[in-house]
């Protein structure tokens, strides 16, 4: 057990994590907390562009987690899709950072892993390129948005995304992807 | 036809779509739980509309944005590929892609729009 949630919560802002969610995610979360952000960050005043690009990755990264985690409750139970993941948007050292976590089988590793090496190595033109090219595509059958996803996280970030496979067992990861503004 | 009216929430556009002015928007944000089911509505009635029109008939299209997300940008692709095509067969259609100064993002994503299509037209207003 936790012993101390004061130290527990100093831990986290230490790490500049201001915001951090780990549990069931829904679209209410999504615009719930995705106003939250949006507004804190326009009190303290930071530019409509780079407000935008957070609030951007996080919608793509939060969306991506109720879409594909592995960990899900079926959807014709309910009315909105619930998902397990993890969610943490933080600022350190003026960049904005955000991190994307669930559960992955390994199919779906081996499905993801090529696609994120590609863009991880692209520069902006690159990825304007593609995100242009994947969006005239027909979706992929695993896909159940526009597979746009991870390309507009890494045309919104100053950086590269990265990413990460953690093994939990023989059939499963834990994903992570990491986006800094 | 009947006017197309869907009122906004935190995660959609208002979208009026209307058949006796010919002038039509929408409006605020776009990032659904699911874009395609969203507009689904907003294509079938597209396609009526589209069939009817007159091809002297002035249309203007007001896109006016705040932030969408990437499976929006894909349904709004498939909305312009509608226009361009029915501009090619030689009806009138104007998008006005309108955007706050300081949003470079959604200026960005309608001029590359703009660079995709021959035969529709994309017109930039800048809100002040």
């Amino acid at each position: 057990m936790i012993k101390s949630y004061y130290t527990f919560q100093q831990n986290l802002e230490r790490e500049g994590i201001m915001f951090s969610f780990v549990g069931p995610v829904s679209h209410n979360v999504v615009e719930g907390v995705g106003t939250v952000l949006r507004n804190k960050m326009q009190i303290e005043a930071v530019s409509t562009n780079v407000s935008l690009k957070v609030f951007s990755i996080f919608i793509e990264q939060i969306q991506n987690v109720i879409r594909y985690s592995a960990d899900r409750i079926p959807e014709d139970d309910l009315d909105s899709e619930i998902s397990f993941g993890m969610l943490i948007v933080g600022e350190k050292d003026d960049q904005y950072f955000l991190v994307g976590g669930n559960r992955v089988s390994q199919e779906q590793k081996d499905r993801l892993e090529g696609s994120l090496y590609k863009i991880s190595k692209m520069d902006k033109d690159q990825l304007k390129q593609y995100y242009k090219e994947q969006r005239k595509a027909d979706p992929s059958e695993y896909s159940k948005g526009a597979g746009l996803g991870f390309i507009e996280m890494a045309r919104k970030a100053s950086e590269p995304i990265k990413y990460n496979f953690e093994r939990i067992d023989e059939e499963n990861y834990y994903f992570t992807i990491e986006s800094i503004v | 036809m009947e006017v197309c009216n869907i009122k906004p929430t935190q995660s959609t556009p208002e979208i009026v779509l209307d058949p006796t002015t010919h002038t039509h928007k929408i409006k605020g944000e776009s990032y659904p739980e699911n874009s395609m089911e969203f507009y689904k509505g907003v294509f079938d009635w597209l396609d009526e509309y589209i069939e009817g029109l007159e091809a002297s008939q002035e249309v203007v299209f007001n896109i006016e944005l705040i932030y969408f997300n990437s499976s929006s940008s894909k349904v709004l692709m498939d909305i312009f590929d509608i226009f361009d095509d029915a501009c090619e067969s030689g009806k009138n259609i104007l998008v006005n892609w309108i955007y706050e100064e300081d949003n470079e993002a959604i200026l960005e994503y309608g001029e590359e729009f703009a660079e995709d299509y021959e035969s529709l037209n994309f017109h930039f207003v800048v809100l002040d």
